[in-house]
């Protein structure tokens, strides 16, 4: 993002100071819908019901045993979603990729998307009634693999088509079977959609709440759910730790591809989100 | 009442229309800065017919010769409002919260006595505050039901003082908590027998297996778990710490609202097992599993009990309804109700409103339009015109019709109605629809004019059959009003339960509410990792490893025949299964 701007700022120097201005409104809309919300958040973290400062909540979180298998069920269910995401996802672009109508096939992966998620979720889970197969566990991956494929899919495209030809042609040319380009050329060469994608569908999976209430009937308890409940009940203490604890791993899980992302590498590849 | 997908939906909604209302909100605002009254309620969702705001309006302009500028908002649950109003973001007049609500806003000191405002009041406008109720007298509103307030709510200590809450508080909605069934899974000799342990299976009904639905909320599971407790001898063995007797002696009132660490133990226990004999947990889709059928039995708040009955199927044959409502001998009795907020700028607005609230005709209206048991007392609502018609127009009353019924009168002229939906089961009703038992040899059949349809038109001589004390037909003005239809609506058992001392009102949980709300959650989570999730984990595990094994056998075959294998080969494998990010 920051390489963009440079680039695009550097020839109209005239202009430098309107387009500050510009970004105004959005500065604006950042501090009053994301800075001071978290910061909100950071200060209830250590208030407790009488508002006088304290450090129970943290407490109250770590020694809850439950609270903590909670929160590896969500991890779980998120690497699962993930991967199973990745393995439909990547083959299917791959082969999007190649073909010459897939621009237009890829449309109709994200055109679910333009209907609600949650009518998208009330449906399935009407469907999975109708046909009879018992909500749970199974139901909610299915939900949540139906709902963040598209997320997946996307980057994952862009990446691959983008790829020069003359990569796959040169690796072909020196002798390299179809697995050996697949292995050495394409796939170091999507590793930049891939961890976007990963990003895209990993971040949102472990923080979902509604996809696991609706389709488990409210009998799977994910960390979302758990949140969700704690706010609810007042009780904005433990609540706020929980959701710094979302946050804590959605920021390490980010660091984490991200440094995947550039020990494979990445150079070749762009940054899509 | 707690529809949260709903409201999901709405906030999506809401945040994409979020510059056209604000910019409604700014125009609004600027009428009312041009001298009119204002009046802010806080109410539950769909908790009201919304007509009435404008006819209260209307009467407010009536009465005091100003103009009002009602402004309605709402809220999805108690929590919601209690930040709102405890915070002070909202600048709210009137709110409509349930009873512990109201308890905790009155421990925050927040309320204003309404008993002190309408004395104050009623010297410039004497009798624009007689419907409502407080501690001394009832007016338009059901007295046992106050009754039960006070004996739970009576005697608040707060601050040194001795409150009443029927001074700061007027009753609009009540009902009670039980068992929404399938009338043709359960029958009514099995929850007379089982209870609440229905909800557990206890009767070992294979058809009711994971086909019971249970309320995703704390404070109705745990009155449910704890009355189970009771019904089954389950409750713990000890001595209860803060009412000083052992658990099996508390009443029910006691009961409800025991929040000892023995207790919740032993409710998370029963909840966790329960966990795996049931569908799930719902707080707005349970009426609609339930005459769906994709559930047979749901832990229900009255009103949303007797709206589903009346949505589903009726069987002609056996004069029965596809569901049906139970509620166990001991069970909870709750109410919402309205009360001014300390600071309101408009108090006489928002007491008039209440006031307005507390006539027959509106408790009628609203309780037509949202199915719940209006406060106001149903016997002033059987007689009164304004509330007969409120309920014909949502026809939970309807026009006798010669089909249904035959008009007889006895000896005094009074008329008597003869109903006999099944086959040799008749009954006969007066004309409000109180059931009699007339001497059948002093009967002469009447024979009523009858429109082209069938109706029953009244008779020009209706006040010679009136009962005493009565000189007009108060429901309608052409037709006589279906007798069994005004019994169905105001005898009915579910609408107006006999409140007893088996009916127990829950007070706020208060300093017990943490831990109440994590042994929910425990419960609601059941125990450790699923096992499901595990081999889910270890199938893609499996997956991975079986391409990168078919991989390296291609590979290994494809070295051994060309022998000027590239020795880069076996490394770069190794690469991309560290790069593999899908096993990482």
């Amino acid at each position: 993002m920051t390489a963009a701007a440079i680039a695009v700022s550097k020839p109209k120097r005239k202009f430098k100071l309107t387009k500050r201005v510009f970004s105004y409104p959005y500065v604006l809309f950042m501090l009053l819908f994301v800075v001071i919300p978290l910061v909100m958040i950071l200060v209830n973290a250590f208030l407790d019901s009488d508002n006088t400062l304290t450090l129970d909540n943290f407490a109250d979180f770590f020694t809850d045993k439950s609270s903590l298998i909670i929160l590896a069920n969500s991890l779980l269910v998120g690497v699962i979603t993930t991967a199973i995401c990745l393995i439909i996802g990547y083959p299917l672009s791959y082969i999007l990729s190649k073909m010459p109508s897939g621009r237009v096939l890829v449309l109709f992966y994200v055109l679910p998307m333009w209907v609600n998620f949650l009518i998208r979720t009330l449906a399935t889970k009407a469907i999975f009634i109708a046909i009879d197969v018992p909500l749970g566990m199974g139901t909610v991956i299915f939900g949540m693999v139906y709902n963040y494929l598209p997320f997946m899919i996307l980057p994952l495209h862009t990446t691959l088509s983008s790829i020069d030809r003359s990569y796959i042609e040169a690796a072909q040319d020196l002798g390299a079977d179809s697995s050996t380009v697949f292995l050495k050329t394409v796939l170091p060469l999507s590793v930049s959609g891939i961890i976007s994608g990963i990003t895209m569908v990993f971040i949102p999976t472990i923080s979902t709440f509604a996809i696991s209430q609706l389709l488990s009937n409210g009998k799977i308890f994910l960390f979302g759910d758990s949140i969700q409940m704690k706010f609810e009940q007042g009780l904005y203490g433990v609540g706020s730790i929980m959701s710094l604890v979302m946050l804590a791993f959605v920021l390490v899980s980010n660091f984490i591809i991200n440094r995947a992302g550039r020990k494979s590498g990445l150079s070749v590849g762009r940054s899509l989100w | 009442m707690k529809k949260k997908a709903l409201v999901i939906l709405a906030l999506i909604v809401v945040c994409a229309l979020a510059p056209a209302l604000a910019a409604c909100n700014t125009s609004g605002g600027g009428i009312v800065s041009g001298g009119a009254d204002t009046l802010v309620i806080y109410n539950w969702e769909d908790y009201i017919d919304t007509g009435i705001l404008d006819e209260f309006a209307a009467y407010y302009r009536e009465v005091t010769g100003r103009k009002l500028d009602i402004t309605y908002s709402t809220f999805d649950t108690n929590e919601t409002m209690l930040t709102q109003v405890m915070r002070g973001e909202t600048a709210v007049d009137v709110v409509c919260p349930s009873e512990y609500a109201i308890e905790k806003l009155m421990r925050a000191g927040l309320l204003a006595n309404q008993k002190e405002l309408a004395e104050k009041f009623s010297k410039d406008y004497p009798g624009a505050f007689d419907n409502m109720s407080d501690s001394t007298h009832s007016g338009n509103i059901n007295a046992t039901v106050l009754g039960k307030i006070g004996e739970t709510f009576g005697a608040m200590e707060i601050g040194g003082k001795v409150l009443d809450m029927r001074d700061y508080m007027v009753p609009y909605m009540w009902g009670t908590l039980g068992l929404l069934y399938n009338t043709k899974v359960i029958s009514e000799k099995e929850l007379e027998e089982y209870g609440w342990g229905m909800l557990w299976n206890e009767s070992d009904n294979p058809e009711l297996e994971n086909m019971i639905l249970m309320k995703d909320s704390v404070r109705d599971s745990f009155a449910a778990v704890v009355f189970y407790m009771e019904e089954y001898d389950l409750l713990p063995d000890e001595v209860s710490e803060t009412y000083g007797k052992p658990f099996d002696e508390l009443t029910v009132n006691e009961l409800i609202n025991c929040t000892d660490a023995p207790l919740v133990a032993k409710a998370e226990e029963l909840l966790t097992s329960q966990r795996e004999r049931i569908s799930g947990y719902e707080v707005d889709f349970g009426k609609d599993d339930m005459i769906n059928e994709i559930v047979y039995l749901d832990l229900a708040w009255s009103g949303d009990a007797l709206w589903a009955v009346e949505e589903s199927e009726y069987y002609e044959d056996t004069d029965t309804y596809q569901l049906g409502y139970y509620v166990p001998e001991k069970s909870n009795i709750w109410y919402d109700g309205w009360a001014v907020l300390k600071n309101s700028d408009s108090k006489l607005a928002a007491m008039m409103f209440i006031d307005y609230m507390c006539s027959p005709e509106a408790g009628a209206r609203n309780s037509g339009y949202i199915g719940y048991t209006s406060a106001v007392d149903q016997e002033l609502m059987r007689y009164d015109n304004g509330a007969a018609q409120a309920l014909l127009d949502v026809e939970y009353l309807w026009y006798a019709n010669e089909e249904e019924c035959s008009v007889w009168t006895d000896a005094d002229g009074q008329l008597a109605f003869h109903f006999e939906w099944v086959e040799g089961e008749g009954y006969w009703l007066d004309l409000f629809g109180r059931e009699i038992e007339p001497d059948e040899s002093a009967l002469t059949p009447l024979s009523l004019q009858t429109d082209e349809e069938g109706y029953y038109l009244l008779p020009a001589d209706i006040a010679a059959h009136l009962p005493e004390g009565m000189d007009s037909y108060p429901l309608d003005e052409d037709y006589i009003v279906c007798p069994d239809s005004i019994s169905l609506f105001y005898d009915d058992e579910g609408r107006y339960p006999e409140i007893t001392e088996n009916l127990g009102v829950m007070q706020d949980y208060g300093a017990a509410n943490e831990a109440v709300v994590n042994m929910w959650q425990r419960a609601k989570a059941g125990g450790g990792v699923p096992a499901s999730l595990w081999w889910c984990l270890f199938a893609i595990l499996l997956f991975v490893g079986a391409i990168l094994a078919a991989y390296f056998i291609k590979e290994a075959l494809k070295v051994r025949p060309r022998r000027t294998a590239k020795s880069s080969e076996p490394p770069s494998a190794e690469d991309t299964d560290g790069g593999e990010p899908s096993s990482s």
